[in-house]
């Protein structure tokens, strides 16, 4: 994180268009793509519960769309900054990516309050991996839609229309990296608490049974 | 549009750095009380177990129980023991 945030701002150059404000670009964006990619391993992580039916993929898959959706909140706050900046509006309605984004991320906020609306854990599990399935799936299609959709107003970072200069791009990875590893820090200091907790659980249980 | 000014962009950079930084603080601040709940259940378990150890020890049957285990421990001295198999994780669900 604090080589990313040095080669933010001491390395990069400024972008001849926004200036100084293009440097949101390097916090939003992967913060996007980090925020879809666990949304997607949230829906492989299920399916492997699914044909398992080990509770260990259930709580990963869980755990990777709990964190996916703390850094989708962390994209659209970001965007809006930008978007205020940039634009002058705080959201603009017109513009497919942010639509298709906000839409992903009221999906994945309706998963919380279905899997903890269930009381049978097993049904838990197994209607969470379903809907984390459906979703996951769901991601990459409303990706390619607006890929192929006809406006054009927010940039393009990724692809064959983009076209960051070399110091840009490696200050781009070298933040897509340091995103990418605090979600994986987090996934897991998650997963350690949270397996923790249920390990003294079944200890209190068998203590006050015995 | 042209680019902003550097006063004008500046506040606008940091907020969204600063909102970066203020998610992963409040989640870890989250985490740490989780973490100290934990510590604390952890706590109540080990004053639990005493309890129970202490009761055992008191009764006429634990004592006798005791003092059983403590023979056949004598007994079985220098043959190898099997390390009990680590136990599963139960109740993972969140």
């Amino acid at each position: 994180m604090a080589a990313a945030l040095a080669l933010v701002f001491f390395y990069a150059p400024l972008e001849a268009e926004q200036g100084f404000l293009q440097k949101i670009f390097y916090v939003h964006v992967p913060l996007a793509i980090v925020a879809l990619c666990g949304f997607v391993t949230g829906g492989v992580l299920a399916i492997a519960h699914l044909r398992t039916g080990d509770a260990r993929w259930d709580l990963r898959s869980y755990v990777a769309i709990h964190m996916s959706l703390i850094f989708a909140v962390g994209t659209l706050i970001t965007g809006s900054i930008w978007a205020k900046g940039s634009w002058g509006h705080w959201w603009v309605w017109s513009e497919p990516t942010l639509v298709s984004f906000l839409i992903v991320f009221l999906l994945y906020a309706t998963y919380q309050p279905l899997r903890f609306a269930i009381e049978d854990p097993e049904r838990q599990a197994r209607y969470a991996s379903v809907f984390a399935v459906a979703a996951g799936a769901f991601v990459p299609l409303n990706f390619i839609a607006v890929r192929l959709s006809t406006a054009y107003v927010h940039p393009r970072v990724l692809g064959s229309s983009s076209n960051l200069p070399g110091p840009m791009a490696l200050t781009f990875v070298v933040s897509l990296a340091a995103i990418a590893l605090l979600f994986a820090t987090l996934c897991k200091y998650e997963l350690t608490a949270k397996h923790t907790r249920a390990q003294l659980r079944a200890l209190r249980r068998r203590m006050v049974e015995a | 549009m042209p680019a902003l000014p550097l006063h004008t962009a500046g506040k606008y950079v940091a907020a969204a750095y600063v909102v970066l930084f203020a998610l992963v603080l409040i989640y870890v601040a989250i985490m740490a009380m989780r973490l100290s709940r934990i510590e604390r259940e952890v706590g109540e378990l080990l004053a639990l177990s005493r309890l129970n150890e202490d009761r055992e020890e008191d009764s006429p049957q634990g004592k006798n129980r005791a003092e059983g285990s403590a023979q056949e421990q004598d007994r079985e001295e220098g043959s190898p023991q099997q390390e009990p198999e680590p136990a599963g994780v139960e109740g993972a669900h969140a």
